[in-house]
């Protein structure tokens, strides 16, 4: 069964306003459901960028860019947030609300201008809730969850756009192992159970080698390398693109970047 | 000095000081005149002052009335009246007062109402070394005070005392029993009207109208249409020198009011009614006629 | 439970409005009498209208700049406003509708200016540019006005600031009419972005992830806004905090959602000004009080308590 391409970026090249340099160049990827793709690369190496462009809030300055064959720039934002359910990795928390209140908010592209909250935006919020196993929180109040309990909310809210392709943003950044493992867990898990596709800026290589089908690396805004993570994530490639000398180590059949130390004298 | 200069000089001295205790009231210092003015200053002159800006349009008018018209050698913008004061150059609106071109003037004297932009004023040309001397006239009792000092400062006591009478007895009247009531509005939006305390109100008291918002102490005060209907007013005056209504006057909202509903305006000239002034006793006669000529 | 003592508030307020007044009107010909017909009831409809249109543009506003603490006037249309209604007087222009229109161009003027000013900065209506603009054009115009006044005639300009700071003695039913015509357009917009609004709550990225045209939002919320600010400004002159201090009632009662807040915020704000108006008529009678004032005074305690609310939460 041929999976359903989501997202298509061919020969990606984009500039901000005034920058001396391209923030992208000749960069591509292709996202299919069923698919937990890895954007992996050092700070302003474009992943960022890479999302923004994918996601239509940039234009590219040469190739393209599709979300289900269709340009990603002609898509209503409203549309495209029935396609693509993003969880940034920043946003603000104005006023207090509840958690199935915050959920509830991923349905705005479901509903009409003026028509009310339908017994099947519900169900989805529901849904969205149990599959991020977050059902016991949904009467919390934001502002009294943990970090990881917050980033499942975050996420079913995503999921309750009931979207085909999940983007996360550095979702685990600041979580502690359990909440992190947990989360790779999960986005694992809705790939495999529900077919969506899976696009995740980390720098957590070692998960991403896990969890991942698919690792793009970038650098300084090239792709440096993309494909199955043991073909991709070599000694040479992650020295050079991490500068900073690693050995790679396979575990269940996954290769493992371990650190060096740098100095020679060390205990 | 030769013996002879020196008699000559001390008889003169003594004949003006002779005449200047006939005359009685205020004693001069050094053969001076000197009044107390309004802000409490004691103001001295060595001889009655030649050259004299006003600045208030009452003083122009005073200064005239009392014979010391050709004396007047600066005025504001406003002062027109009498006639004659229109052909004295004009130092600007005074407000505030222009001090230099005041001063251009080269007054030994500069007549100033008392306000907090004026006390500035005068302080100025003080140091400046011009004679200023500065009056209250919100009220009509003040006129007659005020009159006397501009005639002692100006050597015009005889007529300046004449007139002063009139405008203390005119002052010292017992207001004429009402037989209508008024109604200043001065703004519409915010309505405004003109309370106690101020010289309209005792215009009209002395005219034998009742202005309706007596009881409020101040000068003027901000209040609704409908307080103005409440109290239904005869009339509604108008400071104003064109005789037509008032553009709030086809308004419904406002024709809720009788007067403005039946049109019973009185239209009262600013040169006459706006401000105190030795035509007083003028502007009274002038409101009586109208009030008994109205329907 | 609580719409129906919001209901009850109304009703309360709207009695109160027409039976209280310095005119002694019998119960019984209060149906007939020219003073509840020409002068009370269309003080009522239009402080109301005028309050409602100033909660939701406070509302609106609020969600806007992100930030609870903002007033309709803070992006500097009463500035705008009163440099409008000086120069009207200053130059003596004709017409019972000088001094509003002149007002409304102001406002709308001050609205430009500061969206510029936001354009200038390279982000469009970005909400910190946004206050620190309408600061600066408020303080702007602040300034010519005075120099305005300084050089023209006194008397004319005090009983221009005292229409300036609120009053609607001058309610007729020509003004209703106007309002009524006018206002409906910019708060049915508003009630559309209802929605979109509590999106952009969690921040413009986000907001355009869940779906909002944030750019498109942000330019019509901000013009509907000020729109219906100046026009409140036009026929009532500057009446602070109900913009400021309704919305966050409000939001106390009924929570943050827009869809609720809108109307909520336009009734309570309609409850609040038609109340401040009868107290300014009937707590110092004869006189008057400017509406401004009353506001002011009964909004800066208000405001404080709010705070301590908000900050403890």
């Amino acid at each position: 069964m041929e999976r359903e391409l989501i997202v298509a970026v061919r020969d990606l090249t984009c500039r901000y306003a005034g920058a001396p340099r391209d923030a992208l160049l000749g960069v591509s990827l292709e996202v299919r459901s069923g698919e937990f793709h890895a954007l992996l690369g050092p700070n302003g190496s474009g992943k960022t960028t890479l999302l923004r462009a994918a996601l239509g809030l940039v234009a590219p300055v040469q190739g393209r860019v599709e979300v289900l064959a269709r340009p990603a720039g002609d898509w209503s934002r409203r549309d495209l947030a029935r396609v693509v359910g993003v969880v940034p990795q920043r946003e603000e928390s104005l006023f207090p609300q509840r958690v199935h209140e915050a959920v509830l908010l991923g349905r705005y592209p479901h509903l009409s201008l003026f028509g009310g909250v339908r017994a099947a935006d519900r169900a989805a919020v529901e849904r969205a809730l149990v599959a991020c196993d977050a059902v016991d929180l949904a009467d919390r109040w934001l502002w009294t969850l943990s970090g990881g309990e917050y980033q499942r909310v975050r996420l079913a809210r995503a999921l309750a756009q009931e979207p085909k392709l999940l983007v996360l943003d550095e979702p685990t950044a600041s979580l502690d192992l359990r909440h992190e493992m947990e989360l790779f867990e999960l986005v694992r898990a809705l790939v495999d159970g529900q077919g969506l596709a899976a696009l995740m800026i980390t720098h957590h290589v070692n998960l991403a080698a896990r969890f991942a089908d698919q690792v793009l690396i970038l650098a300084e805004g090239r792709a440096v390398a993309r494909g199955a993570p043991a073909d991709v994530l070599t000694r040479e490639t992650v020295e050079r693109v991490f500068s900073w000398p690693v050995a790679i180590e396979p575990f269940e059949g996954r290769p493992q970047m371990i650190p060096l130390r740098q100095r020679k004298d060390a205990p | 000095m030769r013996r002879s200069t020196q008699r000559t000089h001390l008889a003169a001295l003594l004949a003006l000081a002779v005449g200047a205790c006939a005359r009685g009231e205020h004693v001069p210092v050094r053969g001076g005149l000197a009044v107390t003015d309004d802000a409490g200053r004691r103001v001295t002159l060595a001889v009655s002052a030649r050259r004299v800006v006003s600045l208030l349009p009452t003083f122009t008018e005073i200064l005239f009335a009392i014979g010391a018209g050709d004396r007047v050698v600066g005025r504001t913008a406003w002062c027109d009246y009498p006639p004659e004061a229109l052909t004295v150059p004009s130092v600007g609106d005074g407000m505030p007062p222009s001090v230099e071109a005041v001063a251009a003037r080269h007054p030994d004297l500069v007549v100033l109402y008392r306000s907090g932009p004026n006390v500035a004023a005068a302080e100025q040309l003080e140091r400046l070394g011009i004679r200023t001397v500065l009056f209250d006239l919100n009220l009509l009792e003040q006129l007659g005070p005020a009159t006397r000092r501009l005639g002692v400062l100006t050597g015009q006591e005889k007529r300046a005392d004449s007139l002063a009478r009139v405008m203390d007895s005119l002052a010292s009247q017992p207001p004429t029993p009402s037989t209508r009531s008024l109604v200043f509005i001065v703004w519409d939006n915010p309505p405004i009207v003109i309370g106690a305390g101020s010289y309209l109100d005792r215009l009209a008291a002395l005219a034998g109208a009742r202005n309706v918002f007596h009881d409020v102490s101040s000068p003027s005060a901000q209040v609704s249409i409908e307080t103005i209907a409440a109290r239904d007013p005869d009339f509604v005056a108008v400071l104003t020198d064109s005789a037509v209504p008032p553009r709030y006057a086809t308004r419904p909202e406002w024709r809720v009011v009788r007067a403005v509903r039946t049109a019973r305006f009185l239209f009262l000239p600013g040169q006459l009614f706006g401000r105190p002034g030795p035509r007083a006793a003028e502007a009274i006669r002038e409101l009586r006629r109208r009030l008994e000529a109205a329907p | 439970m609580k719409y129906v003592l919001l209901a009850a508030a109304l009703l309360a307020t709207i009695a109160a409005a027409l039976l209280l007044g310095p005119a002694n009107v019998p119960l019984g010909e209060v149906l007939a009498s020219p003073i509840l017909w020409q002068l009370r009831l269309p003080r009522a409809v239009l402080a109301f209208l005028v309050g409602g249109a100033l909660g939701a543009s406070g509302v609106a506003l609020q969600a806007l700049v992100r930030n609870p603490l903002a007033d309709p006037f803070l992006l500097g249309l009463s500035g705008g406003a009163g440099l409008g209604a000086v120069v009207a007087i200053a130059l003596h222009l004709p017409g019972p509708w000088a001094l509003p229109l002149a007002a409304f161009v102001g406002a709308v003027g001050a609205m430009a200016l500061v969206y510029r000013l936001g354009l200038i900065g390279g982000a469009e209506l970005d909400p910190r540019i946004l206050l620190l603009g309408g600061v600066a054009v408020g303080a702007f115009a602040a300034a010519v006005t005075t120099a305005i006044v300084s050089l023209a005639e006194a008397t004319e300009l005090r009983n221009a600031f005292l229409w300036l700071w609120g009053g609607f003695s001058g309610a007729s039913w020509t003004t209703v009419l106007v309002i009524l015509v006018y206002a409906p357009v910019p708060l049915i917009v508003l009630a559309a972005a209802a929605r979109p609004l509590d999106l952009l709550a969690l921040g413009e990225e986000p907001a355009q992830y869940l779906g909002a045209d944030v750019r498109r939002l942000k330019r019509v919320v901000y013009l509907s806004a000020s729109l219906l600010t100046a026009a409140a400004v036009a026929v009532a002159g500057v009446i602070g905090f109900v913009g400021l201090i309704v919305p966050h009632v409000c939001r106390l009662l009924w929570g943050r959602l827009h869809r609720t807040l809108f109307p909520t915020a336009f009734l309570a704000g309609g409850i609040l000004l038609t109340t401040a108006d009868t107290l300014a008529r009937t707590v110092v009678a004869p006189r008057e009080l400017p509406v401004g004032i009353v506001t002011a005074l009964v909004g800066v305690p208000l405001f404080a308590f709010l705070l301590r609310r908000w900050s403890v939460s």
